[in-house]
């Protein structure tokens, strides 16, 4: 049943890449679209996904859906290279504050892999551990001894750092919930109501991070610069 | 009161004119009951027997008196002669005065009777003679406002018009006061020349000069003032004193003439529709974002401009501001007006030119813009929006990293290399995953697969160590090995111990076949002697062979008589006894 269901979208991905190489790229989406209503995703379907919408010069759907991929291969170089190409055409710029560079680097670490990427290598690094492990024990000679000894203490150490990781991003996931404004222009508010003042504006595709929400109409959002507002719901797109 | 009557008589012979006139005339039709009615009967050929009317409801405050005029022109002669009244009315009302009569040449001559309304008390008395109170009669200054219920920032114009009867002139004038539109954006139109035009002053006719011509936008709303324009004008005005010739004196007056003060009510704009862009344009216009060229390369500049042309207040209202991505270099826009100012308001077009700079490739759209306005004749808001412009940069960097790898170093010609920072084609493979598929994280597998292989270093540990102790317990291994022997080539014959056949079948074959896997031997080759000479060969003790041998007679035995359990027994541990001192030494 499920083979049957992964076959069928295998076939409606390679029409939709025909479609979107002939330049129907409307016609390419209600198709990738269609995979993702039978409920089956992959990085390369949002990417493609977003490609169609780039081509179109949809701004916000564009890097909505690069995010997306982005979720599930965090590491892609043509995802990051074509997301690159879509923010240019947003209109805000975010300045970063910058980070110093031991957070930098626990941040690029954290993002490379997905929480279950993260699980996959954590199992994988305590199997490695436990044979090197088991390895010295039962080695004889000092010096294989000593070779199983030093190699499976590193390896204990990065399983650990790579547990820490694994829940620390995890925690991450649970706490940040990234958007992508839609609209055209959003009003970012002092306040969750329509009377209060108008903080700054931003506009399509701009990521910012929804840290509460108020009778879900209202957002209250973070930019990566540190400034927090209150933006309308349906201005936005959750990741 | 003062009075002054001219008598000029000319005592001259000459032919009359045939036609003989006898009216009357009243200096006013309508008057207050406080003011003051002069009444003139004038005839062209002197009379006799005057009779006024009885001036009922009136009172005759002067009068009569008598004047006569005669003059020459050109050898014409004219004649006129008129008794003067001056009355007061008694009360307000509608009143007649009636006829007077008198005889001329025999006949009778009647004025036809004339009405005058009287009304309330007017608030100051004037008295027609005075030439301010003329002056003030025939001067007027009148502000036309071509809509006096305008919407907010729509457009209307003032017009300032100097009515000057006939008979009076203007010398000149000079502005006192000039209005300052304060809740109004105003711009004052050129008058050129002063064309006197015909026109006429509540029913009467006037001539009229246009003195001033004002655009005004108002800027606020509700009732809003417009200040009165004062003039001091030097008026000429005909006097009652008359020259030689019978033509008035003209006497001139300074008069201050202003024009009364206006009200104008506006509207505010309506709520209802007003779309969130509103700037405050009012009027009709049109809306266009151009742009001077479409492909470019990176580096070169590109002109934008944001054009709103039409009618209205196009000078006061903010142009839409474009938002560009910000991958776009855009300086400060430039702002260019072309409005003219006529009598209906602005008209003509402004205009925001940015220019941008590009600097790496990609194509950029420019979002669409819009810009609403008020329409004074649908009373409705529109909005313009403008199409999408997108702007394609095909030569240039990349981008940041791209712009850095290209100043490193002299390129090479034709060097093929697939550039990193080019927009990455769709991808043509894929693997689905369920979207609900559940984390492996935080999954029972998860744990398990992480925990369990610790659980395999206690295990291997306790393996390993009991090994150990194995192997240093001697004479337990001793057990250990013959009973293993024994476990390995008795095992059948131990199951049929009781079964004397089955038993020493089973035995028999073990003791062969331990013997053919120690010596290697082939079974044809098996027998007594050849087992005593092979483990003779081998420094077998004679205690085991003999053991060895004994027990396959036994075997051998055992098929023609009678044993007991006992016996089988025996012959058992005997068997493995043997078995083990044989491996041993054989080895």
């Amino acid at each position: 049943m499920c083979s049957l269901g992964f076959s069928q979208s295998t076939t409606s991905f390679k029409q939709a890449n025909e479609l979107y190489n002939t330049g129907y790229y409307q016609e390419a989406i209600d198709r990738y679209n269609s995979i993702l209503g039978a409920n089956q995703h992959s990085a390369e379907l949002y990417f493609n996904l977003a490609n169609c919408y780039y081509k179109l010069n949809e701004i916000g759907p564009s890097i909505f859906y690069y995010e997306k991929a982005l979720q599930l291969s965090p590491d892609d170089t043509d995802i990051l290279n074509n997301l690159g190409y879509a923010q240019k055409m947003t209109i805000d710029t975010v300045l970063e504050v910058p980070e110093n560079g031991i957070s930098k680097f626990i941040n690029k670490t954290l993002n490379s892999l997905s929480v279950d990427g993260w699980a996959t290598r954590s199992v994988g690094l305590v199997f490695l551990f436990v044979i090197l492990f088991l390895g010295y024990y039962l080695s004889r000679s000092e010096s294989k001894k000593r070779l199983f000894f030093v190699s499976s203490s590193i390896v204990f150490i990065v399983l650990l750092t790579s547990l820490g990781l694994l829940f620390k991003k995890e925690r991450l996931d649970a706490t940040t919930h990234p958007a992508i404004i839609f609209a055209k222009e959003s009003e970012v508010r002092s306040e969750p109501n329509l009377g209060s003042e108008t903080s700054f504006t931003l506009h399509e595709g701009t990521k910012v991070l929804i840290v509460e929400t108020y009778n879900s109409d209202w957002s209250k959002i973070k930019l990566r610069n540190g400034e927090t507002g209150w933006v309308s719901t349906v201005d936005l797109k959750p990741l | 009161m003062k009075l002054k009557i001219f008598l000029l008589t000319f005592f001259m012979s000459g032919i009359l004119s045939a036609q003989v006139t006898f009216e009357a005339k009243v200096s006013k039709k309508q008057l207050g009951i406080n003011e003051r009615l002069r009444v003139d009967f004038t005839m062209n050929k002197d009379g006799d027997d005057f009779e006024p009317p009885s001036f009922e409801n009136f009172t005759v405050v002067g009068g009569p008196s008598q004047s006569i005029s005669n003059s020459w022109v050109n050898g014409v002669r004219s004649f006129s002669k008129s008794y003067s009244f001056f009355l007061a009315p008694k009360k307000r009302g509608k009143f007649t005065i009636g006829q007077a009569t008198i005889e001329i040449d025999g006949e009778t001559y009647k004025t036809l009777p004339i009405n005058i309304t009287v009304s309330s008390a007017i608030d100051k008395p004037k008295d027609p003679s005075d030439p301010n109170y003329i002056a003030s009669e025939n001067i007027h200054l009148v502000a036309e406002v071509s809509n006096s219920n305008p919407y907010l920032n729509e457009a209307i114009t003032v017009v300032y018009k100097l009515y000057v009867a006939h008979g009076t002139g203007v010398r000149n004038w000079r502005e006192i006061d000039s209005p300052r539109y304060s809740d109004f954006w105003s711009q004052a139109i050129d008058v050129k020349g002063f064309d006197a035009k015909e026109g006429t002053y509540k029913g009467e006719d006037y001539r009229y000069v246009i003195l001033r011509k004002t655009v005004l936008y108002p800027q606020k709303t509700g009732k809003l003032n417009i200040e009165p324009l004062s003039l001091d004008v030097t008026v000429e005005v005909p006097s009652n004193r008359r020259d030689v010739f019978g033509r008035s004196f003209m006497s001139t007056v300074n008069r201050r003439v202003s024009a009364g003060n206006r009200t104008i009510n506006v509207k505010p704009l309506p709520e209802n529709g007003k779309p969130d862009d509103f700037s405050g344009a009012v009027g009709a216009f049109d809306f266009k974002i151009s742009t001077n060229k479409q492909t470019l390369k990176a580096t070169e500049a590109l002109e934008l401009e944001v054009k709103v042309s039409g009618k209205g207040n196009l000078k006061l209202f903010q142009l839409p501001k474009l938002v560009l991505p910000s991958a776009l270099e855009v300086y400060e826009p430039e702002h260019s007006e072309n409005v003219r100012v006529r009598g209906l308001g602005m008209q003509g077009s402004i205009s925001d030119t940015y220019t941008v700079v590009p600097n790496y490739q990609g194509s950029y759209p420019i979002p669409n813009v819009s810009f609403s306005y008020f329409d004074t004749k649908t009373k409705r808001y529109k909005t313009l929006t403008s199409e999408r412009l997108i702007i394609d940069v095909n030569e240039g960097p990349l981008s940041v990293s791209g712009a850095n790898n290209n100043t490193t170093g002299a390129v090479k010609a034709n060097v093929i290399s697939r550039n990193q920072n080019q927009f990455s084609a769709f991808k043509t493979t894929t693997s689905f995953k369920s979207i609900t598929s559940k984390p492996f994280f935080n999954s029972t597998l998860f744990w398990i697969l992480l925990l369990a292989p610790f659980l395999l270093i206690p295990l291997v540990v306790l393996v390993v160590r009991k090994r150990m102790i194995r192997a240093l317990d001697v004479t337990g291994n001793k057990i250990r090995k013959t009973n293993r022997l024994a476990r390995k080539y008795l095992g059948e014959a131990k199951k049929s111990l009781g079964k004397k056949e089955q038993f020493y079948n089973a035995l028999e074959r073990a003791l062969h076949n331990y013997l053919k896997s120690k010596l290697r031997l082939e079974t044809s080759e098996f027998n007594k002697e050849k087992i005593e000479e092979l483990l003779g060969n081998k420094n077998v003790s004679t205690a085991t062979l003999d053991g060895f041998i004994s027990l396959l007679t036994a075997c051998e035995l055992a098929r023609y008589t009678p044993l007991s359990a006992v016996d089988m027994r025996n012959d058992y541990d005997k068997a493995a006894f043997v078995i083990n001192a044989l491996d041993k030494q054989l080895n």
